[in-house]
């Protein structure tokens, strides 16, 4: 049953389905080496498994010297942090946080002094790489408006000066229609001279535009639903909705790393959430397991109905859901799936159709597909698609729809005029043009930075790339030292990452030109060369997806 | 040349010695006193290990019964 890690290299990335006989648990098997040669020729031989290509992701274990001096910063930071709190507190020093006044002390606190520990004594010291303000569109490149503080970052003044033509590889501007020319902005101004720019009501009043009904057809067939409905916030979308479509009496498996939209969204439904480990199939299947078996908490009852929430692309990690096996299990164990695509869709497959299309699977078995315009598309806004009943009964129900203004007519233009280019309807092939560019530039800059001996986690297909920093004074320098060398990058620590796990994350456009991205590569390496940021020893963390045998099912018992 | 290029070999060595300690994170009045304290627990290292270094090595010595 279990294969020795000796013949994985010649067993070709199989999969087996799930076999009624068995006790059901899906096998999979995945490439641990990626430096191995992979000749195309095997991987088109496998087929009728669940993974038609390679599925590669890596997520490499932190160097333990590095972890143990990462703690160490943490830990002098921390010293200082209680030094400056005790000054600031015995009046030593000025305290630029807001406090109470004087007459209000023994009131109940207003602020909670202590848990803004982590803001006051690290977040400033290094807040200069964030917020800053841009002043331009943020395309391949951008301008930004240049600023210095005198007071150590609590406060910022602008020099006057702008830096121009920053590479931008922060924006989630995947396949380039971030741009204020074109046909797409075209049409969009077209629009406000027709509709203005104000909707002035809900979609349910008086906020129903004809454009409106246009775009939702264009969302259900360019994703291959029935139906689709569009809100005007991508947040919005799912944590209005979710509470519609769920509520006591139902149980959501929400994975560990999903973002905090539908974190919102499954707490205000007022379900039972329980959250499995992040990709991770076994631990999934054990929850529906043990769900079904057991029922509700108290009563023992069935659930009413079991939901799934997943994303196509997590935006922290870069790795993309094990959607077939996660449709096998929905199959089998009859709940529902509530799919994310908000960086997915556009981004991947080759037509651009998301992470249905790259795995070469039905749309018609994710039950509810919701996505965001803000990312491929250049826009804003949410969809949700599905079958026609469960559209037609959100209509009615979502809160997003009774009580939030309908989507803007410009960004409707935005989004009806760019899915048009990306689907080929206006006739050219700039749409498939991009998201071939996308895709080769995503395994080109991939494959570059991996061989410069960085850490990069996710999978090789992902466009979103996240290098590991680690240690916290790196964080501050990295966004620094990039942007002095005319690159704008998104730095992030803690509390979007665990707490050692500090990134800085890539996001790779279809508006980059191979000029672009090697300048920016040369850039990257020269930083990491400085700052000593290539940690890779080329060790890949085998334990997220290994082979199905007893001991996996024993682990997840806790 | 040599000196420059020892010199420019030990600021990149002390600002590798700031990013580790996250002292590069914090002002430069803050720096001072780590590296007081620092630079201060390791003198007295080095003044214990000098006064009793004679001691230790008789003691090793005597161990090893190379000297009674």
């Amino acid at each position: 049953m279990t294969e020795s890690a000796g013949n994985k290299k010649e067993d070709c990335h199989a999969a087996n389905g799930v076999k009624p006989g068995r006790n059901g648990m899906v096998k999979n098997h995945h490439h641990h080496h990626q430096y191995q040669k992979q000749e195309k020729v095997y991987h088109a031989a496998c087929n009728g498994e669940l993974y038609s290509r390679p599925f590669i992701e890596s997520f490499e274990e932190t160097p333990m010297l590095v972890a143990v001096l990462t703690y160490m910063g943490y830990g002098i930071l921390t010293i200082f942090g209680y030094l400056r709190d005790f000054m600031r507190e015995w009046k030593i020093e000025k305290c630029h946080i807001a406090r109470e006044r004087e007459e209000q002390k023994d009131f109940v606190p207003l602020y909670q002094d202590f848990e803004n520990f982590y803001t006051r004594n690290l977040y400033m010291r290094i807040r200069d790489s964030w917020n800053r303000p841009i002043c331009g569109v943020p395309g391949a490149k951008f301008d930004l408006v240049e600023r210095s503080s005198k007071d150590y970052n609590w406060t910022f003044e602008y020099t006057g000066r702008v830096v121009k033509n920053v590479i931008n590889l922060g924006s989630y501007n995947y396949l380039g229609f971030a741009e204020n020319t074109g046909s797409c902005a075209t049409a969009a101004g077209d629009v406000t001279v027709k509709f203005g720019v104000g909707v002035a009501s809900t979609r349910q009043e008086m906020g129903n535009l004809d454009r409106h009904e246009e775009l939702e057809k264009l969302v259900a067939s360019f994703l291959g639903v029935e139906s689709a409905m569009a809100f005007a916030m991508g947040f919005a979308t799912n944590s209005m909705n979710i509470p519609a479509i769920a509520g006591k009496g139902c149980l959501i498996l929400s994975d560990e790393l999903n973002h905090a939209s539908l974190v919102l969204g499954a707490r205000l439904s007022g379900s039972t959430i329980r959250v499995f480990k992040h990709n991770n199939m076994q631990s999934l299947e054990k929850l529906l397991r043990d769900a079904i078996v057991h029922g509700q908490p108290r009563t023992h009852r069935p659930w009413k109905k079991i939901l799934i929430l997943v994303e196509g692309i997590y935006s922290m990690e870069g790795s993309i859901i094990r959607l077939p096996e996660v449709i096998a299990l929905k199959k089998k164990y009859k709940a529902y799936l509530y799919l994310d695509e908000a960086h997915s869709i556009g981004a991947l497959g080759p037509s651009g159709r998301g992470v249905v299309e790259y795995f070469g699977l039905d749309p018609k078995d994710v039950d509810i597909m919701m996505g965001t315009f803000t990312k491929s598309f250049g826009a804003s806004g949410g969809y949700i698609g599905g079958r026609k009943d469960l559209i037609d009964y959100l209509r009615t129900h979502s809160h997003s729809a009774i009580y939030a203004t309908s989507m803007s007519p410009p960004v409707l233009e935005q989004i009806i005029t760019s899915m048009k280019c990306i689907m080929g309807e206006d006739g050219m092939t700039i749409g498939r043009s991009r998201i071939q560019r996308l895709a080769a530039n995503t395994v080109y800059f991939r494959r570059r930075l991996r061989e410069m001996g960085f850490i990069i986690y996710g999978n090789n297909d992902s466009p979103v790339v996240p290098m590991m920093l680690y240690m916290p004074a790196k964080i501050g320098a990295f966004g620094r030292e990039m942007l002095k060398r005319n690159i704008g990058v998104v730095v992030v620590g803690f509390p979007a990452t665990p707490i050692i796990e500090s990134r800085a994350r890539f996001c790779i456009s279809a508006a980059h030109s191979k000029e672009m991205l090697d300048r920016a590569l040369d850039v990257i390496s020269e930083v990491g060369d400085l700052l000593q940021l290539k940690y890779s020893r080329h060790k890949v963390l085998p334990s997220l997806d290994r082979p199905f045998d007893e001991t996996t099912y024993e682990e997840n018992e806790e | 040349m040599a000196l420059g290029d020892a010199w420019k070999q030990l600021s990149w060595f002390y600002y590798q010695y700031l990013l580790v300690t996250a002292l590069y994170m914090l002002e430069p009045w803050e720096r001072t006193v780590f590296n007081s304290l620092l630079i201060t627990v390791a003198a007295m290292a080095v003044y214990t290990g000098y006064v009793f270094m004679p001691q230790h090595i008789m003691a090793i010595l005597h161990y090893f019964e190379v000297v009674q």
